[in-house]
């Protein structure tokens, strides 16, 4: 597999389309530091440890957040933090 | 005597905790706040077989880190109060992520036992769950509950005395890591244990290797060696497995716990009606579901304005026209019968906004909150709060300032940080409530008509972007973003909502009361010492050379900040009209200015009330005082560029 393949499906999770699922990769530091609500530490505690399976339900317009299903919950998350959890698109979506 | 055994309930958000609260404690509880904290504190009591059962309801959390307030909370109170016996209350439907709080509830060692709730829930899902080998897998009895239906409470409460009586101590019932990890956490237990700290010594050193800055800053105060024999554990750890430590032993705790769940998971024929999935889709719906948001918003405001204005002024009738005539003949007309009166006005006034406005409106809030719909708001409302460098959330007290800005204050708790709350509750202050609708209404709305009265409301929605941007933009620190889980749709547990409506009523009392009644008096009394006059003389400079309004409404101002209705409602008598278009130099450019004047001046005395409450009297000062200079100053040059152009 070529690089340049590689880097298309690694996507941030934001970029997923509806019903599409993905492999929790990295997430990728925020803005400010330490163990504070929206760090990636609090992000993985929610249960987005790398290796997590996640499904798109929905996003809001306007750049909004995203509904994702993770761990048999429903969690919604806001565009800035989802578009720092970087994700493997799976193969079964095409 | 009786025995007491102190009891406390863990567990997630909206896993059904206030509703066995509830069931367990019935009347004999207390809600109040953590001291020095914004957070609700639940207590209760109650009698089983003999033992006196006190009951502390935790704040809903995800994690035992101290990300939020919330969470510092939930673990001090148990490392710190070491309950007899801990009740983790587990939502069955979505078993995988509570487990991972109960994992970590295991690691405080405190004697447990788990309520398995929402089981019917789950079940439509199509989740069945093998209590016996949850309880065999745990080590923690377990106990499946419809809280909703009462069911599975008394069981629980049996458990729990058993659970007391044994003194199981729940040592060594704990999940274990992979061997790099526990033989390291090992290492720093041995370290730990002979040093009587006052957390577990498991549980110490997993945070350790974790690097929880709060445990560490501690440990140093005992021993600076323990802590940097962990940084160097937590650095072998990372280099071992190439990931940081603290990633490590969170995704091992997920992993467990995923382990657990499909164990004892049996997949059966789910009996989901996919109404509630439905509801969701059409609730979150890009276009459907701003349209269902905003018609639900408009209908309620409409009821409750419309039925609460009449309501308002039935009471208004009743106290007015049986109290005043008793009152004055009681007291005849001295000056003490005008200020006890004065007093009386205050109740009055209190009870006519109280019970017509804030009852009903708190009452649908929770109850579309336990509805699960309250969360589907906040995430529709995410992107237009991230603008003012809040979050979706933000915008539920945002929502109820509309009624009245005192609850929504207190609403602002919510919120994960000292700084969001700031910007929160000054927006809120911003708001316009249901006394400044009415005077929107009755002023600009019926002398000028409909539109420019909707025009001054848009013109407020718009002050509240730019002040909240303003706020966002010269406050330090970055904003926080939505992470939030969005539960199943379900039937509202009413005498739960009830409750909460009750408690949070009640609490507005006590706050707003004393406050309207003492200005009142207040009022009176300078009314009654002929201080009016000098007063207004004294405003002039500002009310009629700035703004251009006739004198006597200074006086009218300086009322409104008792309950800011009564700006119009004393324009009338001092006016000595009902049509106050008549009036001299109160034309429609007045009026506007007026209104926004009204609308902006200042928090009502029992809005302040709740500022000073919430985030203390200083910065509560600071905003009054901006607010006043800032309508000052805007009304002023609404008044001077109105008159250019008209």
């Amino acid at each position: 597999m070529s690089i340049g393949e590689a880097s298309k499906r690694r996507v941030p999770l934001s970029a997923l389309r509806e019903g599409e699922s993905g492999t929790v990769i990295s997430i990728l530091k925020g803005p400010g530091r330490g163990r504070r609500h929206g760090s990636a530490r609090c992000i993985m505690e929610m249960g987005l440890t790398p290796g997590t399976k996640v499904v798109m339900i929905s996003s809001a317009p306007f750049h909004g957040p995203v509904v994702i299903d993770v761990r048999g919950s429903r969690l919604a998350i806001g565009r800035g933090i989802a578009e720092r959890i970087i994700v493997e698109i799976d193969e079964k979506n095409g | 005597m009786d025995k007491i055994i102190r009891v406390a309930l863990a567990g997630n958000t909206n896993v059904g905790k206030s509703v066995i609260f509830n069931y367990l404690t019935g009347l004999h509880q207390h809600i109040g706040n953590w001291p020095g904290k914004t957070v609700e504190k639940a207590e209760g009591t109650l009698h089983f077989k003999g033992y006196n059962i006190d009951v502390i309801d935790l704040p809903g959390v995800y994690s035992l880190s101290p990300y939020s307030l919330e969470e510092q909370i939930t673990r001090n109170y148990i490392v710190h109060e070491k309950p007899d016996v801990l009740i983790n209350v587990v939502d069955a439907s979505v078993l995988e992520r509570n487990l991972y709080f109960t994992l970590q509830l295991m690691e405080l060692g405190r004697p447990m036992i788990i309520a398995l709730n929402q089981i019917d829930i789950a079940r439509k899902k199509g989740i069945d769950i093998d209590v016996e080998k949850m309880e065999k897998i745990l080590g923690i009895p377990v106990i499946p509950t419809i809280a909703t239906k009462g069911v599975g409470i008394f069981q629980l409460l049996e458990k729990l005395i058993d659970t007391y009586r044994r003194g199981a101590t729940n040592r060594g019932n704990y999940i274990k890591f992979r061997k790099i990890i526990e033989d390291r956490i090992e290492k720093l237990v041995n370290m730990l244990e002979s040093r009587g700290f006052h957390y577990p010594a498991r549980y110490a050193a997993i945070k350790l290797l974790e690097g929880d800055e709060e445990i560490e800053n501690e440990i140093k105060k005992l021993d600076v060696e323990i802590v940097n024999v962990a940084k160097k554990l937590a650095g072998e750890i990372e280099k071992i497995t190439g990931r940081p430590c603290h990633e490590v032993i969170i995704s091992e705790r997920y992993e467990a716990a995923s382990k657990i769940a499909s164990e004892v998971e049996r997949p059966v024929f789910s009996t989901r009606p996919k109404l509630t999935d439905r509801l969701h889709e059409v609730t979150t719906h890009r276009v459907w579901g701003y349209i269902t948001m905003i018609s639900l918003l408009v209908l309620i405001f409409y009821s409750v304005f419309s039925l609460g204005g009449y309501f308002s002024e039935l009471l208004n009738i009743l106290f007015y026209n049986s109290l005043e005539i008793f009152f004055l003949k009681l007291f005849e007309s001295g000056i003490i019968g005008k200020l006890l009166w004065g007093s009386a006005e205050g109740v009055i006034a209190a009870l006519t906004v109280a019970l017509p406005y804030i009852l009903p409106l708190y009452f649908i809030l929770y109850l579309l909150e336990d509805s699960g719909y309250i969360s589907r708001v906040a995430f529709l409302m995410d992107t237009a709060m991230h603008k003012m460098g809040l979050h979706g959330k933000a915008f539920i007290p945002l929502l109820l300032g509309f009624g009245c800005n005192v609850p929504a204050c207190i609403g602002c708790r919510i919120l994960e940080t000292e700084r969001e709350r700031l910007i929160a509750v000054f927006v809120v202050t911003l708001v316009p409530c249901a006394a400044e609708t009415v005077i929107i209404l009755s002023l600009v709305g019926k002398y000028l008509g409909f539109q420019w009265a909707l025009l001054l409301y848009l013109f407020n929605l718009l002050i509240i972007l730019i002040l909240g941007r303003f706020a966002f933009k010269i406050l330090p620190g970055e904003p926080t973003a939505l992470i939030m889980e969005m539960h199943e749709y379900r039937v509202p547990h009413l005498k739960t909502v009830l409750k909460q409506t009750w408690f949070r009523f009640y609490e507005f009392i006590k706050i707003a009361f004393p406050l309207i009644i003492l200005g009142s008096t207040l009022i009176k009394a300078i009314e009654a010492f002929g201080l009016l006059q000098p007063l207004s003389i004294m405003f002039s400079p500002i009310i009629v050379d700035w703004l251009g309004l006739p004198m006597i409404t200074g006086i009218t101002l300086l009322f409104g900040i008792l309950r800011k209705e009564l700006t119009v409602i004393l324009l009338s008598t001092l006016f000595g009209t009902t049509n106050l278009i008549e009036v001299p130099g109160f034309g429609p450019i007045n009026m506007i200015v007026f209104t926004v004047v009204a609308m902006f001046y200042i928090p009502c005395i029992s809005t302040i009330a709740a500022l000073v409450k919430e985030i203390g009297w200083k910065k509560a000062l600071m905003i009054s005082l901006f607010e006043l200079l800032f309508a000052i100053g805007l009304g002023g040059i609404i008044y001077r560029v109105l008159t250019l152009f008209i």
